[in-house]
Order: C-alpha cells, then structure tokens, then sequence
C-alpha cells in the first residue's frame, strides 16, 4: 500500500500536472533569455 | 488546499445558476472597476513624468516596484486586514505559486518594454505591446469558457471594440511619440511583442485565481513577492550592486514621485484585478487599457506634451481617443449572459475539482459574497503595515522635490479630482456590492 501524499506534495504535484501551468511559465523563460539577449 | 475534493460537484450543471439580478449587478461593477481601474493606472504615469530622465530606467522601475511592493500589502491590510489573506491562503494554497508566477511575468515585461522604447520608439512599441488584450481574449477563450455561447453580438463587441482600442493605441502612440530614428529595430520589435505575450499570458494567472474565488486583495499580495524579487534580480545583475544603490541614493529628492507613481498604478490594478474576476479576462483588459487615454490627458493638459503641434498630430489624436471610446463603449456594452456564465461556471468547478477546493468557496467568490467568518478584526501587523508605509512615503516627502517647472496645476488637481471621485465611487459599489470579495 503506498504511503499517503504530504499536503505540499499533493499541491505540488496538482500544479505541475496543470497543463495551464506551464504556458506561462514556457513564456516566461522565453522572455528571460529575450531579455538576455537585448541586455 | 483541502483534501476533500469529493465535495466538489462532477459538473455545474448540478449547480444553480448565479441569480441573474446578481449577475447583472456583478458585470455593472466589473465594467465600472475596468474604467476605474483605467483612470489610476494612467494616472500613475504623471507622477513618473517628474523624475530626472538622467536616471536608468532600470533603477526607475526598480524604485516603482518597491512603492508597489508596500502598497500591495498596506492597502489590504487597510481595506480587510491580513487575515482574510491567510484565509485564502488556507483555502487555495496553489494560487501562491500561480501569483509569484505572474509577478515574475510582469517585471519581465515591465524591462522588456524599456529595450523596446529604446530601440524602436514609443510609437511602435506601445501599440505591439497592447496587444496583449488580443491574447488576453484567446486565453480567457481558449481556457476559462468566456464568450462560450455568447452569440455573435457579443462576439463582435469585445473582439471589435478591443481591435477598435488596439488601432486608437497605435494611433495615440504614433502622436504622442518623441523618439529618435530606429535602430536595433528588430530586437526591439521583438522586445515589444515579448512584452506583449507577457501581460497577455499573464492573465492565465489572473483569470486562474478568481475563477476559484480568491480575493483579488489576497492575489496581489503574493503577485507582488515575484515582481519585487524579479525586479531587485534583474536591476543588481544588469546595474550591479555598487552602481545601484549610488544611483538610488543620488536619486533621493525624486523617490518620492517613483514610488507614488507605484502606488497610484496600484490602486488602478487593484480595479483592474476586480474587473478580470467580475467580467472576465477578455472584457476587463481591453476596458482597463483606455488608461493610454487618461496618460494622454495627463500628458497634453498638465504636461503641455502637445504644444505646438502640428495639426495631423491633433488629427491622430483625436481619431486615436474616439477609436479607443467607441472599442471601450463596444466592450462595456457586451457583458456576459447568463449562459455565457455558466461556462464560467464550468471552467470555475473544473479549477476546484483539480485543486480539492471546497464548492461554496468558489461559488461565494464567483458571486461575490462573504465565504465563512467575515468578521476579522485588523491586527497589530496590519497597523504596523499601514502606519510604516505611510511613514515611509511621508518621510520621503518632507526630502522630495518637485524637478518639473512647466506644469499646469489647475489641470492636476482637476484631474487628481475626477481620479478620487472615480476612487470613492467604484470603492463604495465594491464595498457595497461585495465587501471587496
């Protein structure tokens, strides 16, 4: 039997599973290396 | 984040419809909070039209966000006190990450649009960036079900008048703009459009939070942990440590106008945090963008940017205004129906299903109304918060100083008039209407 998730992990876990999740954080890596190319 | 997601409904088709007098009175109030919110944030231009143009624009917006990073934390604590920030917190734990997230997207862009004005002008880059109200309508489509079973009517409002606002942008930006010929046009070009899918995307966020019922008060306050943090990394690492604080330091007699300007801009994103939860993503930006509208006024009646003009700049500018009034009256005029609400609704429990919210947590933020104990008292951190902060500003009042001599007075205080009457009477119909939930 596996072992019950701790709160923060389950939280975690809801988040990075959010495909919503990570349309902004793709965009903003895009705009940090933008960022680092104008600088 | 609670652990009982099975109190969440499978669909809101089990779910009664918000009552429609209600809806009706929260989409009044969205749309007044998008053309308060408007007025502020161009507002907060003119106390940075002060500022000595000799000082980094990097430090500039430095100092700004560390009057927004006080003010985002003073005003709750004055409005509703900390507590109901925790109380949230309790209730949707993940919306901390998606604030810091957004925070961090917004000093992003914030530096973009510096690159972008330096290296194709104002003109260019302005209206490239505002075309994040564009994306802002794709996602609120694309993710959070708005203008799902609108009808084409409300279709052509919003997507007409936010185009109708886009072409009146370029056109205001065009004869407002001073700058020097282009150069690294390319970068900057995509500077501009970088800053634009910033803010655009940004809006997930948003639109993210408040579908599950979290207080715009509550949100900001995290958002602005991300921006400070963002802004203090790039500012050090492009600066350095060393020229930094010798700038700011030599800067002294004019932080006061920077970090009122973050306060003002504040006050305008709060109206328009209120607008994205009340009428959605897709109608509350293209509304709270008319503030290039109200920077314009600042900028022609208090600042005399205009004099002597020649007479297709007056043209452009007032085929710009009367572009973006008609967009914004399309837009106010196609609010949501009720069965466009209960996409909403849809999209609303699906974010509760996902994160184990309690329903009538969503439900009473959705409709505006009080979820559980509303009686907190203010705290002794909340006093501190607000009487250091106004400390703070009135101590870096009593050293500032007024760098500007060619202003129109009379036009300021008439224009500090109308913006505190917009204040009063959008905060009371939140007051009223929703306790400022």
């Amino acid at each position: 039997m596996r072992p019950e998730r701790s709160p923060s992990r389950r939280l975690f876990s809801a988040v990075a599973s959010d495909v919503h999740f990570w349309i902004p954080l793709v965009v903003l890596l895009g705009g940090l290396f933008l960022l680092d190319k104008l600088h | 984040m609670k652990s009982s997601p099975a109190s969440v409904p499978a669909t809101s088709e089990t779910q009664n419809p918000v009552q429609a007098s209600r809806l009706r009175r929260l989409q009044g109030l969205g749309i007044f909070c998008g053309f308060a919110a408007g007025a502020w944030l161009g507002g907060a231009e003119a106390p940075i039209k002060l500022v000595n143009p000799e000082i980094s624009p990097i430090t500039v917006s430095l100092v700004m966000v560390c009057g927004v990073f006080l003010a985002r934390w003073s005003v709750p604590a004055f409005l509703r006190g900390t507590a109901h920030v925790r109380s949230d917190v309790r209730q949707a734990p993940h919306l901390v990450i998606w604030a810091v997230l957004a925070g961090c997207m917004w000093a992003v862009a914030n530096t973009l649009t510096i690159y972008a004005i330096r290296d194709v002008g104002l003109s260019i880059a302005f209206p490239l960036w505002n075309s994040n109200s564009l994306l802002g309508i794709f996602w609120g489509f694309l993710l959070f079900n708005e203008l799902r079973h609108a009808g084409w009517k409300r279709w052509l409002g919003v997507l007409g008048g936010a185009v109708s606002m886009f072409g009146g942008a370029a056109l205001l930006a065009i004869a407002s703009s001073h700058q020097a010929s282009p150069g690294r046009a390319t970068m900057g070009v995509l500077a501009a459009l970088g800053a634009g899918v910033l803010w655009g995307t940004m809006y997930i966020p948003y639109r993210k939070a408040y579908l599950t019922g979290m207080n715009p008060l509550s949100f900001i306050t995290f958002f602005t942990v991300g921006e400070l943090a963002t802004m203090t990394i790039l500012a050090v690492g492009y600066r350095g440590a060393g020229p930094l604080w010798n700038e700011i330091s030599n800067a002294r007699p004019v932080l006061f106008w920077l970090m009122a300007g973050g306060f003002v801009w504040v006050l305008g994103d709060l109206f328009q945090q209120y607008a994205a939860k009340y009428i959605g993503i897709s109608r509350g930006i293209p509304l709270s963008n008319t503030n290039q509208l109200w920077g314009l006024l600042w900028g022609i009646l208090v600042f005399h940017e205009l004099r002597g003009g020649s007479r297709s700049v007056y043209l452009l500018v007032a085929g710009g205004s009367l572009l973006m009034a008609l967009g914004a009256v399309a837009i106010a005029l196609s609010s949501a129906t009720e069965r466009e609400h209960s996409s909403w609704q849809d999209a609303a429990y699906r974010e509760g299903r996902r994160y184990g919210i309690e329903a009538e947590y969503v439900r009473a933020g959705m409709e505006g109304r009080e979820f559980g104990d509303a009686a907190k008292k203010r705290s002794l951190v909340d006093w501190f918060l607000i009487l250091s902060t106004t400390g703070l500003f009135a101590m870096l009042a009593l050293i500032a100083k007024l760098p500007h001599s060619d202003l129109s007075r009379a036009w300021g205080v008439v224009l500090c008039v109308v913006m505190l009457a917009l204040l009063a009477a959008c905060g009371t119909a939140l007051w009223r209407t929703t306790r400022f939930r």
